[in-house]
């Protein structure tokens, strides 16, 4: 293998991409726009619930449950007279959610606090939600247990959080690093795709193969060409990322871009084994969905693997981006070297060798059949 | 045939129920211009591509300069061009950029492949297109740049598929110029075309024929073969061909 050559080729994919201006703004624009429009898509914070407060009992504690639940960014509150019916609020007030405090709640709620397990009297409070939405109901349902707990009553348990990585993580901080991964595979898989494939239909494929030019050679020059491609996005993501959405990067960012850089080399390799089942560019298009949605829905990206269905849950094991996940989140999230997350690493070096061994095979046989 | 600059014994080439090619027995030797002549799907490139090792044939035995091909392809790999019939060029690369690429991975260096580069855009009247992008050339013009393309390393062997398809017919008899040129320097040269009175400009011809090589020999021969053949004279190769495919026999 010389390294002149794998360079040659790393300069013409380069050169190609740098003449087509249009891909080159999308490969800069597409980890943006991905960046910003997931993470105010799924910032996991849900702002201003309508929400009906009617207190019956109209007592220092209902005031301060009052208190907590406007202080909650999730509830925009309005109180409302008692007698008002909470199920026509919800259907036909506009509510999204109702909450009706019924008289003599506190009597009731100091006599169980007093009295605890020796009585069965408790203060309840009567909630509707609107549960077309369960997000919005599972919300408005912590919120409220979030603004009891906080009367600063005291109580049975006492719940201490402490920040495992010195701040607080938010849905934002986990899911920059799946974003990355995300778009760094595909961009390196589908250019790979479509590269391969038009030289198999432009006939240079021929042309390479009866040159001194290796298989070995051609895949490590896509890697390098895409290597550095994505080490491009990846800091266009974390830069947005700070930036904009202020993520927590408690890890080596050198070490994070270490990551990213090998699953691109794995999603080179995917590229160039899908560009095996594509005789046309319009083939390789339509097959993208099949890198994608798996991607996207099976990878624990959006969710929890835990969340996935158990007849799919085998799925998100074969699916590469769930490694890739695992391995980024540990290293920009918790901190850790890649090492020590070693079911990521693992994952993701199977990936590398497995797709770019295959890829060296599929070569053989595209080459055999361009032309 | 020791001296054979490319060597076919027996070649078959089956795709599934294609008998592609049909036990082709051929041999070029060196600083001739051969013309393989056939219609299209006769079995041409089929038999190029197994002579510069691209493809593996069922059964038979391609040499390349000596070498058994695909086996041995790595002992010539820079001694050979080939050009496909595609125009097998890099669209989106400028003229120069691709000529850059194949030279490069021939193994020459910046200043070689620069040198080299503008002799070849002179020679194929591209030098004002260097920068230009292939895609935006003209079909003449992309053809030319295959050819530089394949040219850049100046090797010493040629498999040229169908280098004319396509072209007017001024620029088809500048590119035989430039074979002719080839070939004076010593280079050998192996052209399929199916336009059959270019095989006038061959030192020797292959007919091929469904897979086989249904005739063989210098022009003037054949010629010669297809008067007696018909019982009346004969004065271009087109109507060779057409007593030969109605024939049983033909020359070889």
């Amino acid at each position: 293998m010389k390294a002149n050559r794998v360079l040659t080729v790393a300069e013409r994919v380069l050169r190609q991409l740098a003449h087509d201006r249009r891909v080159l703004v999308y490969m800069l624009l597409i980890p943006g726009v991905a960046m910003i429009l997931f993470g105010y898509s799924f910032s996991g914070d849900i702002t201003g619930i309508r929400t009906a407060f009617i207190d019956e009992d109209n007592t220092d504690l209902t005031a301060s449950i009052l208190e907590n639940l406007e202080k909650d960014d999730a509830f925009r509150v309005t109180v409302l007279p008692p007698g008002e019916d909470p199920e026509q609020l919800l259907l036909k007030g506009g509510y999204q959610a109702v909450i009706r405090i019924p008289d003599k709640f506190t009597s009731l709620y100091y006599a169980h606090f007093a009295m605890g397990v020796a009585t069965t009297a408790q203060g309840t409070i009567d909630l509707c939600v609107d549960e077309s939405d369960p997000q919005i109901a599972s919300t408005v349902a912590m919120g409220l247990a979030d603004a009891i707990m906080d009367l600063g009553e005291g109580g049975p348990v006492n719940i201490e959080t402490r920040e495992l990585y010195g701040v607080e993580v938010r849905f934002i901080d986990s899911f920059a690093p799946a974003i990355m991964g995300l778009v760094v595979s595909l961009v390196s898989t589908v250019l790979t795709v479509l590269s391969i494939v038009r030289e198999k239909v432009d006939g240079t494929f021929s042309r390479v193969w009866v040159s001194p030019v290796r298989r070995s050679e051609f895949i490590l020059g896509y890697v390098v060409a895409f290597g550095l491609i994505a080490l491009v996005q990846s800091i266009v993501v974390l830069s947005i990322g700070k930036l904009v959405f202020d993520i927590v990067i408690n890890g080596s960012i050198v070490w994070a871009f270490v990551s990213v850089i090998l699953f691109a080399v794995g999603s080179v390799g995917l590229g160039t084994l899908l560009s095996a089942l594509a005789r046309t560019e319009s083939q390789a298009i339509v097959s993208f969905p099949l890198v994608v949605l798996p991607s996207v829905l099976l990878s624990g990206m959006m969710w929890p693997i835990q969340a996935i269905p158990a007849v799919l849950r085998p799925l998100s094991y074969i699916v590469p981006l769930t490694y890739s996940n695992r391995l980024l989140r540990a290293v920009m999230v918790k901190g850790l070297a890649p090492w020590e997350e070693p079911v990521g690493l693992a994952g993701v070096l199977v990936f590398v060798v497995l797709t770019i061994v295959l890829a060296s095979l599929v070569l053989r046989q595209s080459a055999q059949e361009a032309g | 045939m020791a001296d054979a600059a490319f060597e076919g014994r027996t070649l078959v080439k089956v795709f599934g129920e294609l008998r592609a090619v049909g036990g082709i027995t051929v041999a070029v030797q060196r600083g001739e211009i051969y013309g393989l002549v056939g219609p299209s799907g006769a079995g041409k490139t089929t038999l190029i591509r197994m002579l510069c090792g691209l493809t593996t044939p069922t059964s038979g035995e391609a040499r390349l300069l000596g070498h058994l091909m695909p086996k041995e392809r790595r002992a010539v790999e820079d001694r050979f061009g080939y050009m496909p019939q595609e125009r097998a060029v890099y669209r989106d690369l400028s003229v120069g950029e691709n000529l850059l690429f194949f030279g490069r991975i021939y193994g020459m260096s910046r200043p070689a492949v620069a040198r080299r580069t503008r002799e070849l855009l002179t020679l194929m009247r591209l030098a004002d297109r260097a920068k230009q992008l292939s895609a935006h050339l003209s079909g003449g013009e992309k053809q030319r740049l295959s050819l530089a393309c394949t040219l850049i390393h100046e090797p010493d062997a040629l498999l040229l598929d169908e280098p004319t398809i396509g072209l007017d017919p001024a620029l088809r008899l500048e590119f035989w110029d430039h074979f002719r040129t080839l070939a004076a320097t010593g280079r050998t040269l192996l052209v399929s075309t199916h336009y059959v009175h270019e095989a006038e400009r061959c030192g020797r011809v292959g007919l091929v024929q469904r897979g086989r090589l249904a005739a063989e020999g210098a022009p003037p021969d054949l010629k010669a073969w297809a008067s007696t053949a018909s019982g009346g004279p004969v004065s271009d190769m087109e109507d060779v061909f057409l007593i030969l495919c109605r024939s049983e026999g033909g020359l070889r």
